[in-house]
């Protein structure tokens, strides 16, 4: 059982802080369906009656594209592969992309879960960091997803923002928690080099809120959310009971999943070995490739089972719920914990780890916050001294 | 068949830093035809990259030249190079030494500077006659009068008829040239006495092993000669004699009044004492040439591998600086906080930091280093006296009768605009003025008697920083004098840390304790958990900050198509992580340890 991903490398404009693949819509857009097509059909015969469990459509913004194309690409995607009855079916979209009779077509042609970036509910805010829709904008396609059929619908908010205060945070969870979505993330700004954003910062065009600042508002964002009734389930992820994103976890849980489209990524099984490869990265090359009936491989490694424990411990430890130490054993034949020993002692000690399921290898709240310094400590561990 | 020794011109030309010495030489290389322009590596008698980035000269080498006078006769000029800094004072006067006169560069656009007038005065201590140059004449700022004033004024030659030049240019360069067969007497000595020779350098080289350079005063060396050392009583036999024309030349001897290399199968040039003389073991002269000095080290820090597995490259890379460095002394010690390393002693700060540059440059090393340290006496209540030059090793005050620490005198040369920020500088730094000249109306000489702990950290920055880079510096060291002075301790998160041990004067410590501290704070990065910094004297914490710990260290996002990604920012976090040492809990960046003594005074 695998995830399927699907990138749709467009948007309107691209925001001042974005390093995805995305380019403004271009006139490539209009091969893009009949690429994926036969990206889908390429792997249709590459991995046979694969059965699906979950399908997420991510851009970019999937809904630049017309409704009947996204359906479209679905529907290859059941006709190819063993798409599950039950399976979440995610798309992503943005204000301003699409309106009610575009939703309601994916409705019925079977998404059944909308994943909407807002970010912020002051326009300011959504304009300095240059997204295209205001807040009055968002709350239309809302409404319009909710009249469509969505039940399941996750909204996109951001702290760390330029100009941003606590308080603009704190309202913006409030105002968008009103609305019931049964999922919310909530991502910290990360400034990422060629970006927009990063030159203004870096010439001092533009400021950001000082570290402190920033760890402040989510610490009071996680509280709050929480007290709204979302749980938090993953560093940035919150949820109601029951409405975590499956095909999200499928990456937590170091599960297989198949990316289709320019720049994506996938995790596969094949011949026995977990194989990681990314597509093209560039549109023109994507579809070069394609257009010669090949799959548009840009890069393919083998994951040794010393790589996937490290990945499925920097993967599973981002989950609240931490890792499944009788999952891990059964994969791996040992246990997270020894395995892993002296980094875990060591985090121990600065009283990391929540103990409170023993049947767990979970970080605290606290511990939470040091992830990346608790995964370097585990990146300690060589492969050397694990073959011995 | 010998040179004829009145033919013969030995000297030095004594220079500030860019004041063109190098330059010059190089053209009277050009002139006397011993290099063509069009082999010359710019600055030839430079050699090291470091030298040359910092345009100065470590180790002195000679050049012999032939020069076609225009009375028809043929000299042999032999330049014989000088180290332009002030931790090398011993081996300039040697140098000086194996002359009879020196050429006196002065900037035209700049004056003469501390450095200058210090190896000046070593000059005519050695009975040089000095030959004042005025240089780069073609800069529009220049004031060739104004400077053959001063020349007149402060040293006291007569400078009226001084060559104006131009180095870069080769303006006036000949001048220069004819004057010095007027102004530098040939050398006298008697070619049948037993043999005299002065070592003024050495240098190592992989095939000849050690070679000394020296001026012969007396008798002749040549190949088969045994020589005895006058200092060590070591005996060698000579396998090579030659000179430098511009490199290596080899000659069937070296006679009274010649200036060249001699090779003798040396192992190391720690056996080749700079000051040294060298006679013949068979015929050996009655006594040495005056001024023979051991040099002894004046600074000394602990220097370790930033990665504890590199102590046996580390220690190589030492033995090799040796080779050709005596100067340089080092020893195995071990520090709770650094793991293995050596305690290394140096001429100066320079020298030190030459060293350590010449370390992580030429042999790919990454280094900690310690706060400098200078060597304390300590006497003891039972009536013992210890010489201390690692803090760590000072005994606890309660057996402490009293202390002393080196003093030196320093000379400063300033503009007069500068001298009240200099003196305040000088005064913050426990110096005691002792006079001030005016050279010009708006040229100071300030004289000033200073602990030389206080100017091993950063008081030459300062120095430049207050005079906006005009004032120049000088010192030698004047003796020990009784000082109240503690040991101050830096404690991270509770634990010593003994590489950053310090000893202070007593007034001086809470001010210390507290800027380090509070340097300490900022240059250690955030981690995990809250860091207490302090600063201590014996039990007494005297001053406290708090390294606050990191709030979010952990990646928002994280899907699929970021894992290979994330792996791969995490090995880089952790090379990063590798820079740092491991201080019992909390990891401390390599350069800590010597920027947190940077503290502006």
């Amino acid at each position: 059982m695998i995830g399927v991903y699907v990138h749709i490398p467009y948007c309107l404009k691209k925001c001042r802080y974005c390093d995805f693949c995305s380019i403004p819509v271009d006139e490539t857009a209009g091969r893009y369906r009949a690429a994926l097509e036969t990206e889908i059909a390429l792997s249709g015969a590459k991995y046979p009656g694969e059965r699906v469990k979950t399908v997420f459509f991510g851009g970019g913004t999937p809904t630049v594209l017309p409704a009947e194309d996204l359906c479209a690409i679905l529907g290859a995607i059941r006709n190819t592969f063993a798409v599950e009855p039950d399976a979440e079916i995610s798309i992503e979209c943005n204000p301003k992309t699409i309106g009610f009779n575009g939703l309601k077509r994916l409705f019925d042609a079977g998404f059944n879960r909308l994943s909407i970036g807002l970010q912020a509910t002051q326009n300011d805010l959504l304009s300095r960091i240059g997204r295209v829709h205001t807040y009055e904008e968002f709350l239309v396609t809302y409404a319009a997803a909710r009249d469509a059929g969505f039940t399941n619908i996750n909204v996109d908010l951001m702290h760390g923002l330029p100009g941003q205060g606590q308080a603009d945070y704190l309202d913006a969870i409030r105002t968008v928690a009103a609305l019931e979505p049964t999922h919310i993330s909530a991502y910290s700004l990360i400034l990422e080099e060629e970006t927009p954003l990063y030159d203004d910062v870096m010439h001092g065009r533009e400021t950001l809120p000082d570290a402190d600042a920033v760890a402040d508002m989510e610490d009071a964002g996680m509280d709050l959310l929480d007290a709204l009734g979302y749980r938090r389930y993953e560093v940035s992820n919150f949820a109601m009971s029951g409405f975590e994103c499956r095909h999200n976890l499928i990456y937590w849980h170091n599960e297989p999943y198949l990316g289709l489209g320019v720049a994506a990524h996938s995790s596969m099984v094949e011949d026995g070995f977990w194989v990681r490869f990314s597509n093209e990265r560039s549109i023109p090359a994507y579809l070069k490739k394609i257009g010669k009936g090949k799959l548009p491989r840009a890069e393919r490694i083998i994951t040794n089972t010393f790589e996937q424990m490290f990945e499925s411990v920097m993967l599973g430890l981002r989950l609240v719920k931490g890792i499944d130490r009788a999952a891990f054993s059964d994969r791996f034949g040992c246990d997270v914990i020894e395995t892993y020993r002296s980094a875990y002692d060591k985090n121990d000690r600065y009283g990391f780890w929540d103990h409170s399921d023993p049947d767990f290898l979970r970080l605290n709240r606290i511990g939470m916050d040091h992830l990346d310094s608790v995964l370097r400590d585990f990146r300690e561990r060589r492969l050397i001294d694990f073959l011995r | 068949m010998n040179f004829d020794p009145n033919l013969i011109r030995n000297f030095s030309i004594i220079a500030h830093i860019d004041h063109g010495k190098s330059t010059l030489a190089d053209r009277m290389m050009e002139l006397t035809d011993t290099v063509a322009k069009r082999d010359m590596e710019e600055q030839l008698l430079d050699s090291m990259d470091i030298e040359r980035e910092r345009g100065i000269t470590i180790k002195a080498s000679a050049v012999r030249m032939f020069y076609h006078h225009t009375d028809g006769k043929t000299y042999m000029f032999n330049l014989i190079d000088t180290p332009g800094h002030v931790d090398f004072n011993y081996e300039v006067s040697r140098a000086l030494a194996a002359c009879e006169g020196a050429v006196l560069v002065v900037d035209a656009t700049q004056g003469i500077e501390a450095q200058t007038l210090a190896n000046v005065y070593l000059a005519v201590d050695n009975g040089l006659e000095v030959l004042p140059v005025v240089n780069k004449v073609d800069l529009p700022s220049a004031e060739p009068e104004r400077v053959i004033h001063e020349i007149e004024d402060v040293i006291g030659i007569p400078a009226e008829d001084a060559p104006c030049i131009s180095a870069k240019t080769g303006q006036n360069v000949g001048e220069v040239l004819a004057r010095i067969v007027d102004a530098v007497p040939a050398p006298t000595g008697d070619p049948d006495a037993p043999l005299k020779a002065l070592i003024f350098d050495c240098f190592y080289d992989n095939y000849k092993g050690a070679l000394s350079y020296v001026r012969v005063f007396d008798g002749t060396v040549k190949a088969g000669t045994r020589i005895r050392s006058m200092a060590t009583g070591n005996e060698f036999d000579v396998t090579e004699v030659g000179v430098f024309a511009p490199t290596w030349k080899p000659v069937d001897s070296l006679t009274a009044g010649e200036v060249g290399y001699v090779a003798a199968s040396i192992k190391s040039v720690a056996e080749t004492k700079v000051g040294d003389t060298i006679t013949e073991a068979n015929r050996p002269a009655k006594e040495a040439l005056p001024g023979y000095k051991q040099a002894n080290s004046m600074v000394f820090c602990g220097v370790y591998p930033a990665d504890g597995a590199h102590y046996d490259d580390l220690k190589e890379a030492l033995d090799k600086l040796k080779l050709n460095d005596a100067s340089l002394s080092y020893e195995h010690e071990t520090s709770a906080a650094l793991g293995y390393g050596f305690r290394c002693g140096f001429l100066g700060l320079l020298h030190m930091e030459i060293i350590t540059e010449r370390l992580e440059r030429e042999f790919d090393l990454d280094l900690v280093t310690t706060a400098p340290s200078v060597v304390y006496h300590v006497y003891t209540l039972d009536g013992r006296k210890l010489v201390i030059d690692n803090p760590t090793n000072l005994p606890n005050a309660a057996e402490i009768d009293y202390m002393e620490e080196p003093i030196v005198k320093a000379t400063i040369m300033t503009p007069s605009e500068y001298v009240g920020s200099i003196m305040e500088l000088c005064q913050n730094n426990r110096g005691t003025f002792i006079d001030m000249q005016y050279i010009e109306a708006d040229r100071v000489n300030l004289h000033y008697v200073l602990p030389l702990n206080e100017i091993i950290y950063d008081f030459f920055d300062s120095l430049k920083s207050r005079s906006r880079g005009y004032a120049s510096f000088d010192y030698e060291l004047s003796g020990y004098a009784r000082s109240e002075l503690v040991r101050l301790d830096f404690l991270l998160n509770g634990e010593m840390c003994d590489a950053l041990s310090t000893i202070v004067h007593k007034d001086r410590a809470y001010a210390k304790g507290r800027a380090v501290a509070e340097k300490l704070k900022d240059v250690i990065p955030r981690q995990q958990f809250e860091i207490p910094v302090q600063a201590a004297i014996g039990s007494k914490i005297i001053a406290r900050e708090t390294v606050k710990a990191v709030r979010k260290d952990v990646l928002a996002k994280c899907y699929g198509g970021d894992i290979t990604r994330k792996k791969k920012l995490l090995e880089k976090q952790k090379e990063g992580k590798k820079r740092m040492r491991q201080v019992g809990s909390v990891a401390v960046p390599s350069d800590a340890f010597m920027s947190v003594l940077r503290i502006n005074g």
